[in-house]
């Protein structure tokens, strides 16, 4: 007898990848997120603004599993995260991308090095990931800079690194907090691009950050977060959407 | 290894090295302790004196002589000489004593057979072979446990215990220490973390490396304190070779140095996996 999916796989199967409903979440007695209603789908960017803390962090922090919600219920990449074991939270963790505000990297290591990490946890040997590793590089801008050590790199450099690195294992779910962070503004808004290109091979993006001008760099779905309360602002229509392919 | 190891690693490294390099030269040391303990109380069990009681005079000793030929557990009989007790008297007492001055004795110094455990009597069995051959004697063997004998027992235990207790110490500074590279290879296990790692893996990682490090740092140490061991028999054993030396040595005496790599190793990687595992515990949960 074939086995009926989960609802959360049928989330899954529909395309929505995050689902978070009445979420609580916070540090120690701090609450910051209320009622968290939010949803992601696959081939879509999400841009969720919000002023200095507001939550936005904590919102990325949940999401890539590093933060239990305390109430409500998050599904993410098919898996009730209350639910999931350590080993399928793993799982998870190995299909979401994640631009950290301050990227951690093995400093010693070469940005090339860092970039293939995911790939290397993957099992996969340096002759089978090194050309996409290089693609990856030339993709976000990184150039020569990706043979030099991290401590190296500049911090534009490091947030590149940071984003070729998010996409190295192809994730299902990319997640960058606060990405355009001490960048031009034209910098910041290729940066953002870079990451909703993401969108046409079927991943679906969430950026977290106070600029809300990069709403405008495509087609968007904003959300806004205040006081720890996420709330939808608009989606733009079809026609707007096409209009950025 | 050299150009593999940088900075702190290489401290950590020779500091590994040298709790291993330690604990080796006090295994060594009480090996070579516990063995000369057990050369001294299997000397001290062989040895015996018979004293001739009748008949007396030089006949007594002669007969006496005689029948410890035939005795049992017997390896071999001699009778003290005035000189060799002299000598005796000087290496114990301190005092010149001239063995012109000795009285007549009626001493015969035995060494008994190794086969002569202490629980076969073998003194009962020397009067008795001694009152066939119509001589009356005491047998005065090595005092007993109860009699005040068996220190060598008891220095052998505390060799053992001691280097034990040394070795355990620096195993602990090795466990300690391995904490210092786990610290150092936080960001690595932080990465893994957040890239997907299970705790196995990230901490695996960490401490593998770890008890590689502790590995060759026991390989190291243990090597320097085989080679000044067998330096310092070469320097303290009177007419000693390579070849000699290495006869001497039984497979015990190498115990000290094959376990130095592998407990360092071991200890290397326990250290590093706590502390790998609280740095991943920090990662994967926030809050």
């Amino acid at each position: 007898m074939k086995r009926q999916p989960s609802p959360e796989l049928e989330l899954l199967e529909r395309g929505v990848l995050i689902r978070m409903t009445g979420v609580d979440s916070g540090y120690g007695a701090a609450t910051v997120l209320v009622g968290v209603e939010f949803e992601a789908r696959a081939g879509e960017v999400a841009l969720v603004t919000g002023p200095a803390a507001a939550g936005k962090t904590t919102l990325m922090h949940v999401l890539r599993l590093a933060l239990p919600p305390r109430s409500g219920r998050t599904v993410i990449l098919g898996f009730d995260v209350a639910r999931a074991s350590p080993r399928a939270r793993a799982g998870v963790k190995r299909r979401i991308g994640y631009v950290a505000e301050n990227p951690v990297f093995v400093e010693q290591w070469s940005a090339f090095h860092n970039i293939a990490m995911p790939l290397r946890m993957s099992g996969k040997r340096a002759r089978d990931y090194v050309d996409d590793v290089r693609e990856l590089v030339d993709f976000v801008g990184l150039g020569d800079a990706a043979d030099l050590p991290m401590e190296k790199l500049s911090g534009a450099e490091r947030r590149r690194a940071a984003i070729a690195r998010a996409l190295a294992g192809k994730p299902d779910l990319i997640l960058a907090d606060d990405p355009t962070a001490n960048m031009s503004p034209a910098d910041g808004r290729r940066i953002v691009r870079l990451l909703a290109e993401m969108r046409r091979v079927g991943a679906g993006v969430v950026i977290a950050s106070q600029d809300e001008s990069l709403a405008e760099c495509g087609p968007i779905l904003r959300w806004h977060i205040d006081q720890g309360r996420v709330s939808q602002v608009d989606h733009p229509a079809p026609e707007e959407a096409e209009a950025y392919e | 290894m050299r150009n593999a190891l940088s900075g702190m690693e290489r401290a950590m490294f020779w500091t590994l090295a040298f709790a291993a390099f330690a604990a080796v030269a006090a295994g060594l040391a009480a090996r070579a302790v516990d063995r000369l303990a057990a050369n001294y109380e299997m000397e001290r069990g062989s040895y015996a004196i018979v004293r001739v009681v009748a008949p007396e005079g030089p006949e007594g000793v002669a007969a006496a002589e005689a029948a410890l030929a035939q005795a049992p557990h017997v390896a071999s009989a001699a009778p003290m000489t005035a000189g060799r007790a002299a000598a005796i008297l000087r290496q114990w007492g301190g005092a010149e004593i001239s063995a012109e001055n000795m009285p007549p004795l009626h001493l015969i110094e035995i060494e008994l057979e190794p086969s002569a455990a202490p629980a076969l009597d073998p003194g009962g069995d020397i009067v008795a072979a001694l009152a066939q051959g119509g001589v009356t004697a005491d047998v005065i063997e090595a005092p007993d446990a109860a009699s005040g004998g068996g220190v060598a027992r008891r220095v052998r235990l505390a060799a053992l215990w001691g280097a034990s207790a040394f070795a355990l110490v620096m195993a602990i500074i090795v466990l300690l220490a391995s904490r210092g590279l786990a610290a150092r290879r936080r960001e690595l296990v932080t990465v893994m973390t957040d890239l997907g790692a299970t705790r196995g893996q990230a901490v695996g990682r960490v401490a593998d490396e770890a008890a590689m490090l502790g590995l060759y740092a026991g390989l190291a140490g243990a090597s320097f304190a085989g080679g000044a061991g067998l330096g310092l028999m070469l320097l303290v054993i009177p007419g000693a070779t390579l070849q000699n030396v290495a006869a001497m040595l039984a497979p015990l005496d190498f115990a000290p140095v094959i376990a130095a790599p592998i407990a360092a190793a071991i200890a290397a990687g326990a250290g590093a996996r706590g502390a790998a595992s609280y740095f991943h515990g920090q990662a994967a949960r926030l809050g």
